[in-house]
């Protein structure tokens, strides 16, 4: 779904690089695939480096109006693919780098990554001893790499989605994406919930949506009413055997991430929207 | 390699070669993965709560939905198929539909009356055609009001040839004689009738049934008739002196046969119902001083609750717990001698009893006194058979029909004093049962309605809250000083387009697009601006349907068999 909304943002002139992760196998096995564009399986860490060659070999053939973007999961980028994504990012690559983040290693049998929210269960983080750290912040991290483009999005919010990914099509320079994207067996939710978590995520302010410009100016895209994270928690079977005090910590971390979201908005944009103070005070 | 360093052409290709990488030979759509499924999801348009809670059942989001694309006509006509006249009810209707609207859940419901007025009001002059053909049966209707107008109009629409029976001397009945001019202009209620005479329905002024011509002489002369002669008898309150009341129909009779001199200076109003309502503030504008006599309280009253507020605003005197028991008259004056009155027990209504305080009687002094304590069905024409042994007309409430052949009733002349849009729905049920019966059809039953969408279906997360649009009005200093200025002056086309785009559309489908966006598949096809599923590539997740904002899809298991 991420990937039907990403292409219809960018168009057809299009070349993609997929390192190890579940897209691999929903393209199908070689030698198809079921995307029309011409896409290059990688190795697990290179899906960064492998676009920047297409990029480069582009440009010497003067196919300049192709975009070319790296399509991985949190795993490929988070932990493996950081070295290359961080060294393109820093060469400001002209490329759109788009990490799908479901929080584990869903595609080899649900291993905590460094994406996986404090709490969580996966099969290498039981209930016993679920996730103690939390999320690895990738935005902060590419942000500094002061990047012209970097934004979250998640399916939830299509026309959101679809207008970052125009926005990013004209901007030259290296782009990132910081897609949530639900899994409905890791995170232990039926099917037909997954629109439905992605949703309360921005909801309840743990995924908010967001873009950073030249790797410091802040946009805050949607000012969600606020929902308690215990809604977005319950929803999700991962999350089922977490403590009161447990899930309290967790608002408070959301709660000052989100001040500080705000705060960066207010310093970009000298001020806040109306619907921002509501924001701040309400759960 | 085999493609020799040339562009690989996936055309040529052959099984057993190796091409450099992997390529696009087809996509997706090669796949077909329906055969994973074991739910399916069902689009299908179900009824919304508004649709059910209105007595006409008008499809309430199927017409907003053509509002808001800008088909006003359409929307219109759909509005017709249910109700033929949305700018009286538009005007006067109590919208129990507002009641069941499900937003009402949500922040406030929808304005649906404003709304029907505005669609109404468009379509008024536009309707009105005669039929395609003509089926030489006939029907008469007696009575022209909101029951009688309703029969008449969907009789006609079916072919069939209408005579309408009216005592006096213009169309309408309540609609022209008992609701005041503030609150429904009768150039409205004369356009009503100029589209019934265009479809060609015809009118026999004049002419009271039970006195000029009998109900068997009808049922002899028609193939079937329909009684909407509603309920035009005042209750009488049984105490001494009543002799000098005059009767709140009689008095709104008066006035709107252009009588607009009020009976006194203090007049009293007993009652607290729609007339008594409709009385006061009548008596009010006509420059009287009306006192509201009631023997309960204000949350008792049977009066819309609107209607009370209103009065209320009017600045009209409520004296609430006060029963008249007797009456005299003295110099020209009315002398009432009231008992104040207690709330005991609940009685069968549901209302608690009012029970007189000992010793508390006392006299108030009236120009003129006004009695309005509810109307009753006038039965004494009606052939024995239709009527049961306490004297009541018999009629089945969802065909209007009577235990005699071809005789049908609806509107206040069955269920007693009850509202125009009550009395709009039985004509037309009736008028399809009659319609049923003059094809020869045995045994006729309504079609069961569809299932109604409930709030919990509703996805509120695409419906950001959002009040009500305000309903311009008269302000109240100036609506109280003309009986003939329209007091509610009712939504323009911008007003009624952003109030219908609150609408949930509970169960219509209005193109929205979710599930075409949302599904992971193939599976939601795109067709004439609808959403299709696609059961080849449907692998039955339930996304759409979850994420279907207002209940159209439901999963169903698959049966193998």
């Amino acid at each position: 779904m991420a990937m039907r909304l990403a292409l219809k943002g960018l168009g057809n002139r299009v070349m993609a690089t997929i390192p190890a992760c579940c897209w691999t196998i929903i393209d199908g096995a070689w030698p198809n695939h079921a995307l029309k564009i011409p896409l290059m399986h990688t190795a697990f860490e290179t899906a960064a480096i492998a676009a920047s060659g297409i990029r480069a070999a582009l440009d010497v053939k003067g196919e300049e109006d192709v975009t070319v973007m790296a399509w991985a999961g949190d795993g490929g980028t988070f932990d493996i693919g950081l070295q290359a994504l961080s060294g393109a990012a820093e060469r400001n690559e002209n490329i759109i780098y788009v990490t799908y983040d479901n929080e584990a290693y869903m595609n080899t049998g649900i291993q905590r990554s460094s994406a996986t929210p404090y709490g969580a269960w996966t099969t290498t983080t039981p209930v016993k001893h679920p996730e103690s750290r939390p999320k690895k912040n990738i935005m902060e991290i590419m942000a500094a790499h002061r990047i012209p483009y970097a934004a979250t999005a998640t399916i939830a919010f299509p026309d959101d989605f679809v207008r970052k990914f125009r926005k990013a099509k004209d901007i030259v320079g290296m782009r990132f994406f910081h897609i949530l994207s639900p899994c409905p067996p890791g995170w232990k939710i039926p099917s037909d919930m997954s629109v439905k978590v992605a949703r309360m995520a921005v909801e309840t302010k743990v995924f908010p949506l967001y873009e950073i410009e030249d790797g410091e100016r802040v946009t805050i895209n949607y000012w969600p009413e606020g929902r308690p994270v215990r809604d977005y928690l319950m929803m999700q079977g991962r999350f089922k055997h977490l403590t009161d005090e447990q899930i309290e910590h967790i608002q408070q971390f959301v709660d000052h991430q989100w001040k500080r979201l705000v705060h960066l908005h207010e310093l970009t944009h000298g001020s806040l929207p109306e619907e921002a103070q509501a924001t701040l005070t309400s759960r | 390699m085999s493609n020799n360093g040339n562009r690989w052409d996936p055309k040529k290709f052959k099984a057993g070669e190796i091409p450099d990488t992997s390529v696009t030979l087809t996509d997706s759509l090669n796949n077909k993965t329906g055969s994973w499924r074991s739910m399916k999801p069902v689009i299908e348009d179900k009824y919304a709560p508004c649709i059910k809670a209105c007595p006409t059942n008008t499809l309430i989001p199927q017409y907003f939905d053509q509002l808001i694309r800008g088909n006003l006509d359409a929307a219109g006509w759909i509005l017709l198929e249910h109700n033929p006249i949305p700018s009286v009810t538009g005007r006067v209707c109590p919208h129990p539909c507002e009641l069941g609207c499900n937003r009402g859940r949500y922040d406030q419901p929808i304005s649906i009356r404003e709304i029907e007025r505005f669609v109404g009001d468009h379509i008024l002059d536009k309707k009105g055609i005669p039929p395609k053909v003509e089926t030489g049966k006939r029907v008469a209707v007696v009575g022209s009001g909101p029951a009688g107008m309703s029969a008449a109009f969907y009789l006609r629409r079916r072919g069939h040839t209408v005579v309408v029976y009216e005592k006096e001397e213009k169309g309408g009945g309540v609609l022209r004689y008992g609701i005041p001019e503030y609150r429904l202009p009768k150039k409205i209620v004369d356009r009503e009738f100029q589209a019934l005479e265009r479809m060609g329905v015809q009118f026999k002024y004049r002419t009271t049934v039970g006195k000029d011509v009998t109900v068997e002489q009808l049922l002899q002369e028609y193939d079937a008739v329909f009684l909407g002669h509603g309920a035009m008898k005042e209750r009488h309150m049984g105490i001494p002196g009543e002799e000098h009341f005059l009767s709140g129909l009689e008095f709104l009779w008066e006035v709107n046969h252009g009588n607009l001199t009020p009976p006194g200076k203090k007049v009293a109003v007993i009652g607290g119902g729609n007339v008594a309502m409709d009385v006061a503030r009548a008596l009010l504008r006509l420059g009287a001083e009306p006192i509201v006599l009631y023997r309960r309280t204000e949350k008792e009253m049977p009066a819309l609750k609107e209607e009370v507020e209103r009065a209320l605003e009017d600045g009209i005197e409520f004296r609430f717990l006060t029963q008249p028991v007797a009456a005299r008259k003295e110099n020209g004056k009315i002398i009432l001698t009231c008992v104040k009155m207690q709330l005991g027990e609940r009685d069968r209504s549901g209302r608690p009893r009012p029970v007189p305080v000992e010793g508390s009687e006392h006299d108030l002094e009236f120009d003129a006194v006004v009695a309005a304590i509810g109307e009753y069905v006038d039965t004494s024409f009606l052939p024995k058979e239709a009527l049961d042994k306490d004297g009541w007309l018999v009629a089945d409430r969802k065909t209007g029909r009577t235990p005699v052949k071809g005789l049908y009733a609806g509107g206040d002349a069955v269920l007693g004093p009850a509202t125009v849009v009550e009395a709009v729905g039985m004509g037309r049920r009736a008028a399809e049962a009659i319609d049923a019966y003059l094809n020869g059809v045995e045994d006729y039953k309504p079609a069961p309605l569809p299932r109604t969408v409930s709030f919990k279906y509703i996805m509120t997360e695409y419906f950001p809250k959002a009040p009500r649009v305000e309903v311009p009005e008269l302000p109240v200093e100036e609506r109280i000083k003309d009986y003939f200025k329209e007091e509610v002056l009712g939504y323009d086309l911008d007003r009624a387009v952003k109030e219908a785009l609150r609408c949930f559309s509970c169960g219509h489908c209005n193109s929205c697009g979710n599930c075409y966006v949302f599904c992971p598949d193939y599976a939601i096809k795109w067709v004439d601006d609808k959403p299709v599923v696609d059961y080849d590539y449907c692998k039955g997740c339930g996304i759409c349907a979850q994420e279907c904002p207002r209940g159209i899809i439901t999963m169903e298991f698959e049966r193998l068999f």
